[in-house]
């Protein structure tokens, strides 16, 4: 294992161009199910202004906002935060440590941006950064489309792969509607007594693991795709929304089976009554001859005139990016006033103009002060401190792939790594068992902390004997004491101590007596830091 | 201290230390009789809730209909109590009447899985997004639970498979949240086994390393809660300060269900449910004020409850597992002193339709307009039907009980003021109970 065990001490050291080759050795090729293209993809369609533009937008909005209820712009935040932020947000995982190194120590007006685009488009080995955001980002919208509680949530994953090739190739997001929208959900119930059904296509899988109803499917996608819960609507009214019986079983005709080209399915309801397919706002659809009603629902979803239909899928991508969306109501966009959500509309109006690009308005978001704004402030008070950044909470899989980052975990599959024994399902299952369903919400329990305190991830990661990050950073010969500190922050934390943190954390080791305890100390410290709210909240 | 923990000094924290009388805190009024006994007491009160996952039928289980086509195949058998019959798939039970109290005549208007199961377990009515009510078990930590115990004041041992983010803490905030008993028991084959995962220290860290590690853990805490009042920097630093504290207290021998005698383990059902019974009694022996045990699946039935087809098979079935726990817990709480200060509820999220319906060897579906609920134990008078379903079980029609009701009485069994306020999130009083629920005043006073 020596080899292992230099390059580690590389890789912790190191700037990352010194150790690429040694980590690239480490790396086995891509898994088969997740091969994506090895060049970034050009965009189909050409947006009118750059993504550069569009975060100047962004800000310009938010700096009028600030501006008339008498709060100071919040400050921007270092290049360390920065970076935790956006390797979290776009590929799922903190930053190893020699790219830590690597990004501080650059200059340069651009860096951030460059970063964004790097993540987002660059494929190159060993980082494979576009695939992996785009099997991050799949991860994230697997969760948003079929929530935890849904019938046959277990299912979700199947949901993934195809997910993953439409951010792959930043398909057009109305693109996107409409492939979802016009696959068939073919009625498939659970056989009686039976637990597992059978493979099924990941189209599939979405409309199954929402119900597999026409009702269900009804409300699965006028939720995601607009916004608005039908399904609650029938049972209390609200001043802003009067959804009626109509609305709710007119969506449900689209996914009965009924249905013949250029004419209005219909559904009955529990009670026997008939209801002809009906969308949402307008009194009628009709069905073109040479359509059939899904693709007609299709047309009408993603047409320009939907209120909804552009706005909520901005709104997603700001949840997801910025903790909260600009309305904070996702699901129930319908129910809030036109002045509050008079940015996000006009947001939504640039986006469909850009060709629903999703890279472009994710770039844009990214690249702006306010996706860049600090989220931690000692002295900051209400107004101004919820102009702040929420604290996110990372997701079970953003939590096991940080910590298999920070622990310098092998990742080859000749090494049988975590990532592959079961080790990593295993902790995400646990993690799943209270994941929020938003990034504003810390919901782990009891089960979910012992697990990182005392399981066998923390144990070997926290135990010099078998730590591959802890042992190169604690038997490094050429690092101080106070160096070696240093190490475990960038490694865990993505920054350098703090002259406060050095200072106690310093005194923890040196007070003990010898070198085994003193080994015991860094043990001790590193447990401290995976444990710790900084390592599970994004900043 | 600004944890409500410390804030709130209740009068029930006045009454035990005498003072009540004394501050002028009036306490007469708001609670039954008998109810007010059960604060003046001084054994800890418990409540146990088992959870019938999917909506039980009332109609084979505790109010069954022999006259009447409703009724479907089962029989039913006289119980300790003359005049009260119920289900012949539920003997164990038969013979505790004394201590139950049956509630045939609840009538609720939610008919869908996940509203109706946060109905029941929250006693609000869903539909209000803007506040999230606690469950029921966090309302009872925070009424009487003990700040400092070693065990958390909420276990669950449930998954609300139809509602699995229900049983949260709401806007009571994480310390009050529970403690969910999770593990691979879902899996009728293995012996269940419903211990606490990575409880015990890693192999080569003992316990005054582990003191050291949690110290570094506060300073990491406490730097990086300084820059922030964020609520899941709050609701870390809460579950972490409730981990910590399980780790290192002898507590958790609470999860120890081999230190039971096998005949005990197997008088339980070597299930998911019996063993979680089983544990519930250990618990509650240590001082835990609330557990929810859930019986979701049993076997192959994936839906537990949920029987719109095939009803009797899976009814038998799952009466089977049903009846041996309860009747043992019963048994075991009495041996030991703890049947009177330990409520038992039975319910589920609603009934199902007295009408048979033809799927699959005749299903029932969900019914909320008249089903049932039991209480036992703890301070309900026993052996007493409350309400009535007439001939055809098809609606109250007398003395019908709301979920209010039910908790008002639940509440007033366990000493807690069930007009008492919480204060949400945003600053709004929120009742314990919501307004208008009424203790149902045969069984509590």
């Amino acid at each position: 294992m020596m080899t292992s065990r230099v390059s580690v001490w590389l890789l912790l050291v190191l700037a990352s161009s010194t150790v690429e080759s040694a980590r690239a050795q480490e790396t086995e090729p891509t898994a088969p199910n997740t091969a994506a293209p090895e060049t970034s993809v050009v965009d189909r369609r050409s947006p009118k202004i750059s993504s550069l533009e569009l975060a100047k937008w962004i800000d310009e909005q938010f700096a009028k906002q600030w501006e008339s209820s008498g709060i100071a712009s919040p400050a921007v935040v270092d290049d360390a935060t920065f970076m935790r932020r956006v390797y979290l947000d776009l590929v799922g995982a903190i930053p190893a440590v020699p790219h830590v190194r690597d990004f501080l120590y650059a200059t340069g007006t651009y860096k951030r941006q460059d970063l964004i685009d790097r993540l987002l488009r660059n494929d190159r080995r060993p980082e494979r950064y576009a695939s992996r955001s785009a099997e991050h980002l799949a991860r994230i919208w697997r969760r948003v489309m079929i929530p935890q509680n849904s019938p046959n949530a277990a299912m979700a994953a199947g949901f993934e792969p195809w997910l993953r090739d439409q951010f792959a190739s930043n398909v057009a997001y109305d693109e996107f509607a409409r492939t979802l929208l016009t696959s068939t959900p073919t009625p498939n119930p659970m056989p009686e007594n039976q637990v597992r059904r059978p493979a099924m296509a990941p189209l599939q899988v979405f409309y199954q693991a929402n119900g597999g109803t026409p009702v269900s499917s009804a409300d699965a996608v006028t939720r995601y795709f607009l916004g608005v819960r039908i399904g609650c609507a029938q049972c209390h009214p609200h001043p802003f929304s009067s959804w009626k019986q109509e609305d709710f079983w007119g969506m449900a005709a689209f996914f009965s089976n009924a249905t013949a080209d250029g004419q209005l399915p219909k559904i009955s309801d529990e009670a026997g009554a008939s209801y002809s397919a009906k969308v949402l706002w307008d009194k009628d659809i009709t069905i073109p001859e040479d359509k059939s009603p899904r693709e007609a629902l299709a047309d009408w979803m993603v047409s320009p005139t939907n209120p909804n239909f552009a706005s909520t899928a901005v709104n997603r991508i700001w949840q997801h990016l910025c903790g909260r969306g600009i309305v904070a109501e996702v699901d129930d966009l319908d129910q809030v006033a036109d002045e509050e959500r008079a940015v996000l509309d006009e947001l939504g109006k640039m986006f469909a103009e850009s060709g629903y690009n999703m890279r472009w308005l994710i770039e844009g978001i990214c690249k702006s002060k306010f996706y860049q704004r600090v989220s931690l402030s000692a002295d900051a008070e209400g107004d101004a401190e919820f102009a702040l950044r929420p604290l996110k909470t990372l997701t079970p899989e953003q939590v096991f792939d940080s910590l298999e980052e920070a622990l310098s975990l092998p990742v080859g599959r000749v090494d049988n790594p975590p990532r592959f024994n079961g080790l990593r399902d295993a902790f995400v299952n646990r993690m799943d068992e209270a994941a929020s369903e938003s990034p504003e919400e810390f919901r782990a329990g009891i089960p979910q902390a012992l697990m990182v305190m005392n399981g066998k991830v923390t144990a070997d990661a926290t135990s010099l004997e078998k730590s591959r990050t802890l042992r190169a950073t604690v038997d490094a010969p050429f690092l101080k004491p106070a160096d070696k500190i240093e190490t475990l922050y960038l490694a865990a934390f993505t920054r350098k101590p703090s002259e406060q943190e050095l200072e106690f954390l310093l005194k923890h080791v040196e007070n003990q007596t010898n070198e085994k305890a003193r080994g015991r100390a860094y043990e001790e410290v590193f447990w401290g830091m995976l444990n710790s709210p900084e390592f599970v909240l994004s900043r | 201290m600004s944890s409500p923990f410390y804030r709130e000094f209740s009068r029930r924290d006045l009454m035990k230390i005498g003072l009540a009388s004394a501050c002028g805190v009036s306490y007469s009024g708001w609670l039954p009789r008998l109810a007010r006994a059960a604060a003046e007491q001084n054994k800890p009160r418990a409540c146990i809730v088992l959870w019938m996952s999917g909506g039980p039928t009332q109609t084979d289980t505790f109010d069954l209909k022999p006259d009447h086509a409703n009724g479907g195949p089962f029989k039913p058998i006289e119980t300790a109590v003359s005049g009260i019959k119920i289900s012949e798939h539920l003997p164990g039970l038969a013979e505790q009447m004394k201590d139950m109290a049956i509630i045939r005549g609840m009538k609720t208007a939610e008919g869908d899985h996940g509203r109706g199961t946060q109905l029941m377990l929250t006693g609000y009515r869903p539909g209000n997004a803007a506040v999230r009510y606690p469950s029921l078990g966090s309302l009872v930590a925070k009424e009487v639970g003990i700040r400092d115990n070693e065990l958390p004041n909420y276990v669950s041992l449930s998954s609300f498979q139809f509602a699995p983010n229900v049983n949260g803490a709401g806007f009571l905030g994480p310390q009050f949240a529970p403690l969910v008993v999770s593990g691979n028991s879902d899996n009728p084959q293995a012996r269940a086994n419903l211990s606490i995962d990575n409880l015990k220290l890693p192999l080569g860290v003992d316990e005054e390393s582990m003191k050291r590690r949690v110290g570094v853990l506060n300073f990491l805490q406490r730097g990086f809660t300084s820059q922030t009042t964020n609520e899941s920097a709050k609701a870390h630093k809460a579950n972490y300060e409730r981990a910590v504290r399980m780790v290192e207290s002898q507590a958790k021998h609470a999860f120890r269900l081999d230190e039971e005698t096998n005949e005990l383990r197997d008088k339980y059902g070597r299930n998911r449910f019996g063993q979680g019974c089983l544990l519930a009694r250990r618990l509650v022996e240590r001082g835990v004020p609330f557990v929810e045990v859930a019986l979701s699946r049993v076997n192959n039935n994936p839906v537990s409850w949920d029987t719109h087809s095939d009803n009797f098979n899976r009814v038998r079935e799952l009466s089977g597992v049903l009846d041996p726990a309860w009747a043992t817990l019963m048994d075991d709480l009495r041996d030991r002193g703890l049947l009177d200060s330990t409520l038992i509820v039975w319910m589920g999220e609603f009934g199902r339709t007295p009408t048979i319906n033809t799927n699959g060897g005749g299903g029932r579906d969900h019914f909320p307009a008249a089903w049932s609920t039991v209480l036992a134990g703890g301070l309900i008078k026993g052996g007493q039907v409350i309400g009535d379903t007439g001939n055809d079980g098809m609606e109250v029609i007398n003395q019908p009980v709301s979920t209010k009701d039910l908790y008002a009485t639940i509440c007033s069994a366990m000493g807690i003021d069930h007009e008492g306020e919480n204060i949400s999130t945003e600053g709004r009083p929120i009742r314990i109970v919501d307004e208008g629920g009424t203790p149902i005043k045969e069984l509590v006073g």
